[in-house]
């Protein structure tokens, strides 16, 4: 959505404005948030499947309860084979974690080593050793401090997680009938543009979300095919939970940077080489992603000014931290479009005197025979 | 019960049909656009959309008149009166000029509207409807400009 006419500075004040009182009030009910945003995925990658079904000639709440039902009948499914799989080899993910830590530990153990040798200086701080004995440290009593944490966390969280695919299945049955619902609110005189408003919207949030998965599959894809060439373990696991990381700017890639760095270390232990590669086609596949993916799917669908998306990924971050930098574009989006339509449809004076007329009109029909 | 069983044509779908716009269209396909219809109401004298004004929707008269007039002349400027089953407005389907003419309520009146952005996504998602209602436009603005060329042409495309 481009800058429109008439959006001066105040109703762009007024819009970041409320980007960050909604990000601020969005932290709060996160466990609500966070559901309805994986729904809206959700909701935008199956209702073409469920549009094809309503052309073939099936009832649209047949088709919604088909293609909703058998997203949420296949997550159980999956859900009912991967728990007690997980769960069984509890063991052997506790040995790997340790076995991944113990990787990291030592490349960064070389890579200190080789720092030293090359800089006096770092050698008379005992950098290495140091830094040895904290990480030590830190490794050997990360799985009793946060293991318990995690577990808890992940509880919590679960039901509200499990509430995304209802919610994406009430989004295909209803939202129609939402659209239709919300139209109804408005008067006449509002109408059009406050229906424009809404397709606006709409338009706004599925290019966001087909935009995302794309860049989710392209992003998944090359880094496979980058980690791959270079032999490091489970390249597709490591892209796909890469660039799902990656939802999350910046941080997200700092987190998938380093599981990546960290399986290639410990699958070359002897190499620190092949991290070091690692960590190159990480960057490679940042980059592209960054000026050509990112352009091609993302940048399309919300045409927010560079410096604007990068400005309202730091304020989102001060605003809400991790939350708020995930949050910040797809609401900033929207908020343009509502702020702006909500801007002109106030201050016509034209609209409001047909308003006016129209109540008039309703006012002396409902007193005809009194 | 049959997923794609066959159905009769409701009173609902009947009325869309009859409509010149969709008289093409089969009964699934008449659905699939039903649903992307809004329904309004208007009082007598309520005014529908302005001359000048951005377009952004077809509108299809289920019941009750419209009259076309000059931008606030109801009694001098009045170019046409409309009944049921006839659509105005329709220009806005293809971009978003000014309408040519203002609508109000002849009398009190139920309008079905079909907005732009839900025919812009029917070229998407539903080609073969869309392309069916393009080719009606297309033939009901080509009758339109045979009249206005005859200089028999009752009102101007809004």
């Amino acid at each position: 959505m481009s800058m429109q006419r008439g959006s001066g500075p105040v109703v762009w004040i007024a819009i970041i404005a409320a980007t960050c009182l909604l990000l601020f009030l969005f932290q709060k009910i996160l466990w609500l948030v966070v559901p309805f945003l994986l729904a809206m995925i959700i909701y935008y990658f199956l209702r073409p499947a469920m549009q094809r079904l309503v052309l073939g000639g099936m009832g649209h709440d047949t088709a919604a309860a088909l293609v909703g039902g058998g997203f949420i009948v296949l997550l159980l499914i999956c859900v009912a084979l991967v728990v007690p799989w997980i769960i069984a080899h509890g063991v052997f993910w506790q040995e790997s974690l340790a076995r991944y830590l113990d990787g990291g530990n030592l490349l960064l153990q070389k890579t200190l080593d080789a720092l030293e040798q090359r800089f006096s200086f770092l050698q008379r701080a005992s950098l290495s050793r140091n830094v040895g004995n904290e990480m030590a440290a830190f490794t050997e009593t990360f799985a009793q401090r946060h293991i318990a944490d995690l577990a808890v966390t992940l509880a919590a969280w679960l039901p509200s997680l499990l509430l995304a695919p209802f919610l994406a299945f009430f989004f295909l049955r209803d939202g129609r009938q939402f659209k239709k619902f919300l139209g109804r609110a408005v008067p006449n005189a509002f109408f059009e543009k406050t229906l424009y408003l809404l397709h606006e919207v709409d338009k706004t949030a599925r290019s966001y979300f087909h935009g995302l998965i794309s860049l989710t599959v392209l992003d998944a894809i090359a880094l496979a095919l980058g980690l791959w060439s270079i032999g490091v373990s489970a390249p597709l696991l490591l892209g796909i939970v890469s660039a799902v990381l990656a939802w999350v700017p910046y941080v997200g890639s700092i987190l998938g940077c380093l599981l990546v760095v960290l399986v290639a270390a410990t699958d070359f232990p002897a190499d620190p080489a092949m991290a070091y590669g690692a960590i190159g086609v990480f960057l490679l596949v940042r980059l592209l992603d960054d000026f050509i993916f990112m352009p091609l799917t993302l940048g399309r669908s919300l045409h927010i000014h560079p410096l604007l998306t990068v400005l309202m990924i730091f304020i989102g971050g001060a605003v809400a931290g991790v939350a708020g930098l995930m949050l910040v574009l797809p609401l900033l989006g929207v908020v343009m479009v509502v702020g702006e339509t909500i801007g002109r449809v106030v201050t016509d004076p034209r609209l409001q005197a047909r308003h006016a007329h129209a109540r008039r009109l309703q006012t002396a029909q409902a007193s005809t025979d009194l | 019960m049959f997923l794609f069983s066959k159905e009769e044509l409701s009173p609902r779908l009947a009325q869309i049909q009859a409509l010149s716009l969709f008289s093409t269209l089969s009964l699934r396909q008449l659905k699939v656009v039903d649903g992307l219809l809004h329904e309004r109401s208007y009082l007598k004298d309520e005014i529908i959309f302005d001359e000048g004004e951005e377009g952004q929707a077809l509108y299809l008269l289920m019941s009750g008149k419209v009259m076309i007039c000059r931008q606030g002349q109801p009694e001098t400027g009045k170019l046409v009166e409309l009944g049921p089953g006839m659509q105005f407005g329709e220009l806005a389907l293809l971009d978003d000029a000014p309408r040519a003419a203002q609508a109000r309520a002849a009398e009190n009146c139920t309008l079905a509207v079909f907005f732009r952005a839900d025919f812009l996504s029917l070229l998407e998602t539903h080609a073969v409807i869309a392309s069916r209602i393009s080719l009606q436009l297309a033939r009901h603005i080509g009758r339109r400009l045979r009249q206005t060329v005859s200089g028999a042409a009752p009102q101007p495309a809004l």
